[in-house]
């Protein structure tokens, strides 16, 4: 059954369990939230979300609420958002948060909170810096821009369960850590980037996105990964036809943004002069290039000529892992129905 | 896995909960250092990644990631502290040792650190060497202690205070040699409660321990028989009772004196608690720094099991690794299953999800301690102590500038003035006086003088009673400079979850540096008032407030102390 909710007056209804948040979000609300993550669920630790809960002293985490039946919701109250103001002020004292030169400007959580809540410079400052670690292949870790929501270490460890990072130290000192405080480079981390894609601001960021394109020059395209299989669904942010940098695609399917070294850093082989762009045949020792209709008649000639001569178990079809389920379907029936071989296998199995 | 590492593991209904008992074993057959290899080696025991461990490492402060010297010199400058003149002792030891607070001696011998909150708050100034106690320092004393170190001598501590115990119930003879002993205890009554406790349905306890209105003594006040009633009926799982000894707040020092003389009480009480809620293993977390009084726990455990008294319920004394935080039910909780010591989101309560996800109660030491006291005279002779509603003996303790500072068991209600008139009289004079430990809102000489000591006389008053840890402050003290201390203080104990804590501590500890320095605004002293404002009630867990109010209680009532200090 329906229920219903009243967020600054206007009934919103929800089916099922859901915050206080989701709801608000689902219908227009803008609520600043920092670290919570849909596919990470609440952490309550930001507490830029807050909200006022009639007939409940404090402010309450919009995150972590459960909506009931009939709540009142307040978003918009001086005190709601003397609160939020707060917070994000504190967030922007520590640290350095200089948008201008950001990767992350135009498309960061911190930048937008400010803008919302109408912080152009923060009331009072505090700095204290932290190094850069830029020792990973293709992560760059900035303490000064991070916020310490936790995002990357719930995906490190919950999502994909590398266990590489985690906090380190205590209170103001508080630090993600990559295993025994390692530099990036020199841990374990496989730099799938998982915390990169959950990173709220620029504390994280792509290596080879540096200095390429400004958040408002991206085009997004989406696409499937060409690497294996799995078909994961990836979101192209290109400049012109140039691919800045790869994120993985929330929400969707099979990956939920998820994708591994090769699918997000993997992609500058499509610029390579080296790679072929049609098929080539060998004449006399050398390649030279055909087209797909000569390739695929000498293919089939050399099978016909193989099966004539030695019967079709002297082929072999091997399926690559890039294959989809499909073509590996496909290949196996090929092989079988075809050309009459039950010598069918693929790279991976072994 | 070595055979005294199997031992830890064991004594743990899930190994992670034996992180740190591990790493405290493996720092200390290293030389009180904790390398990185034991950190490797901890997480492949435990079975845990090495950034888990590091991050459990270095949450808490007893762990040192770096090497120490053979003697780690650790003077409590912390409220109580800094009123009985430990700063005194550092400057004195820089000087003598050659070295600052935080650096090692060229020879390896002393390392000289600042912490904060030893929990000897009546025997100020006091020194920590590795995890011995040397209280009641002088400048003299501290050069004695440093020659007998140098020579290989093993120094005497004086931990002498003023006790007086009005109501007998909580605190004993400890005068005696043999008070600890279980033969004195039973001599004086001792497991007479148990033996009836164990005759009666656990439904009735529950209920005797609700007429008493025993409210926890831990800080909170929340009713414990009410706390008990709150776990799930006809449930599978487990049930687990902690005994709270964390005793971290600053101008509290009660718990650990029932724990060191007196503590076939506190086991009695679990017993008795264990069978009234239906469980079977019950855990002492006591903070890391208790380590001889954890000692003397675990022998007398040992003694009672020996003895009969313990066949319902397996007690395990877990120390702590040095943490305010943990103080906190939930953050309890979290550190003994081997985590940081990060306080949960409310709800689940631990009643219904606490440890392990099990059912779970959290009792402060001195609560449990009045358990047997209630099951032998019944609700009615509990009640004979204290006033409506704020009922029992209750253990206060008096720091700061008194002439005799001490422990002090007198019924709930006891007016402050008798009780500063027990410890010797104010030396010099009043200028505040915080009750409760120093998370509550101070009050002024006058505001103090006719102040009630129970829970509900202490809200009307505009503070707390929280753990009745009082803290007598004479005019020599400057009150931003309390201020100062005080933040410092949960700055350095945040567990740096949540933005608001985290962040509104080093800002509000930024603004009261630059003002007790004379480089503070006018703007500054507002902006603290504006962040303690809107910190209360915003943080994850209590600490938030447990800064904001004191805070902001000092800045309001003594604004002008705050004002002249900015140059015009």
């Amino acid at each position: 059954m329906s229920k219903t909710i009243i967020i600054n007056g206007k009934e919103c209804v929800f089916d099922g369990n859901k915050t206080v948040l989701q709801i608000a979000r689902e219908n227009g609300f803008y609520i600043p939230s920092l670290c919570y993550h849909e596919k990470l669920g609440p952490a309550s630790k930001c507490r830029v979300c807050v909200v006022e809960v009639d007939g409940i002293r404090n402010l309450q985490t919009s995150c972590s609420t459960a909506a009931t039946d009939g709540m009142k919701i307040t978003t918009d109250s001086p005190r709601v958002l003397e609160a939020q103001r707060m917070v994000v002020n504190l967030l922007l004292a520590n640290g350095n948060h200089n948008c201008m030169i950001c990767e992350k400007n135009g498309d960061c959580e911190l930048q937008d909170a400010a803008y919302h809540l109408g912080i152009e410079l923060p009331a009072f400052v505090v700095e204290e810096h932290e190094d850069k670690d830029d020792s990973g292949a293709f992560i760059i870790r900035d303490g000064n821009k991070c916020i310490q929501c936790g995002r990357c270490i719930e995906a490190c460890n919950r999502l994909v369960v590398n266990e590489v990072l985690d906090f380190g130290f205590r209170g103001g000192h508080t630090q993600v850590v990559c295993d025994g405080n390692k530099p990036m480079g020199d841990s374990s981390c496989v730099q799938c980037g998982e915390c990169v894609q959950v990173c709220p601001v620029g504390a994280l960021i792509e290596k080879k996105a540096v200095g390429k394109a400004r958040s408002w020059e991206i085009q997004k395209v989406r696409t499937t990964c060409p690497y294996c299989g799995v078909g994961c669904q990836q979101e192209l942010h290109l400049k012109g036809d140039q691919i800045v940098r790869v994120k993985g695609v929330e929400g969707a399917k099979p990956n939920d943004g998820h994708l591994c070294v090769k699918g997000r850093y993997g992609y500058d082989f499509i610029y390579s002069k080296e790679r072929l762009t049609t098929p080539l045949i060998k004449k006399n020792g050398k390649f030279e290039e055909a087209t797909w209709d000569e390739a695929l008649d000498l293919v089939a000639d050399k099978f016909k000529q193989i099966i004539k001569e030695s019967g079709p178990d002297a082929i072999a079809g091997v399926s690559c892992a890039r294959s989809t389920n499909e073509d590996s379907f496909y290949m196996q029936k090929l092989f079988r129905a075809a050309i009459g071989t039950n010598n069918i296998d693929h790279c991976a199995r072994t | 896995m070595d055979a005294s590492i199997k031992k830890i593991v064991a004594r743990y209904p899930d190994e992670k909960s034996a992180i740190m008992p591990v790493m405290q074993h493996l720092q200390r057959e290293n030389k009180n250092f904790l390398s990185e290899d034991a950190m490797d080696q901890a997480a492949s025991v435990i079975g845990c990644s090495k950034s888990k461990v590091y991050g459990v490492a270095t949450y808490y402060t007893m762990f040192n990631t770096q090497p120490v010297g053979k003697f780690h010199l650790q003077v409590d400058t912390c409220v109580p502290g800094f009123l009985h003149g430990a700063d005194a002792v550092v400057e004195h030891l820089e000087k003598k040792l050659g070295i600052k607070a935080g650096e090692t001696t060229k020879d390896g011998m002393f390392t000289l650190s600042r912490v904060q909150d030893l929990g000897s708050c009546a025997t100020g100034p006091v020194i920590q060497v590795n995890d011995r106690y040397f209280e009641n320092m002088t400048l003299a004393k501290t050069d004695a202690l440093i020659e007998a170190l140098k020579s290989g001598k093993e120094p005497e501590n004086d931990p002498s205070m003023t006790v007086i115990s009005k109501c007998g119930v909580l605190l004993n003879d400890r005068t005696q040699k043999d008070c600890r002993t279980i033969a004195f205890y039973k001599k004086n009554g001792g497991y007479q409660s148990l033996k009836k406790a164990l005759t009666m349905k656990p439904a009735d306890i529950i209920e005797e321990v609700k007429e008493a209105g025993v409210r926890g003594r831990g800080g909170a006040g929340f009713p414990a028989g009410m706390k008990w009633s709150f776990l799930p009926k006809n449930d599978s799982r487990p049930v687990y009772l902690i005994c709270n000894a964390d005793e971290g707040e600053p101008g509290t020092f009660k718990d650990r004196q029932i724990m060191e003389f007196n503590p076939h009480l506190v086991i009695e009480g679990i017993a008795i608690s264990a069978h009234a809620i239906n469980s079977k293993k019950a855990f002492i977390y006591i903070r890391g720094e208790f380590n001889w009084i954890a000692d003397i726990l675990d022998a007398a455990i040992e003694e009672a099991k020996k003895d009969g008294q313990l066949d319902n319920v397996d007690i395990v004394v877990h120390r702590g690794g040095g943490s305010y935080v943990c103080g906190d039910e939930t953050a309890q909780i979290e550190s003994l299953e081997g985590k940081r010591g990060n306080p949960r989101v409310k709800p689940p309560f631990p009643a219904n999800s606490g440890l392990y996800g099990c059912p779970t109660v959290v009792n402060n030491v001195e609560t449990l301690s009045s358990i047997p006291y209630i099951i032998q005279n019944g609700a009615a002779g509990y009640k004979k102590f204290g006033n409506p509603n704020n009922f029992g003996p209750k253990i206060f303790g008096v720091s700061g500038h008194v002439n005799k500072p001490g422990i002090f068991e007198y019924p709930m209600g006891t007016p402050l003035k008798e009780i500063l008139e027990a410890a010797g009289g104010v030396k010099g004079k009043l200028k505040g006086v915080i009750v409760g430990g120093l998370s509550v809102a101070i009050l002024t000489a006058q505001e103090a003088e006719t102040l009630i000591l129970d829970f509900d006389s202490c809200v009307k008053a505009g503070t707390a009673l929280g753990s009745g840890g009082i803290m007598v402050v004479n005019d020599t003290v400057s009150i931003p400079e309390l201020a100062l201390r005080t933040i410092e203080f949960y700055h350095h104990e945040s567990c740096g979850q949540c933005v608001p804590c985290r962040e509104g501590s080093l800002v509000i500890e930024h603004k009261l540096h630059d003002l007790v320095h004379g480089k503070g605004k006018i703007e500054d002293i507002d902006l603290i008032l504006h962040l303690t404002a809107n910190i209360k009630g915003l943080t994850l867990c209590p600490t938030g407030e447990a800064f904001a109010v004191p805070i902001q209680a000092m800045v309001t009532k003594f604004r002008p102390e705050f004002e002249a200090l900015v140059k015009r």
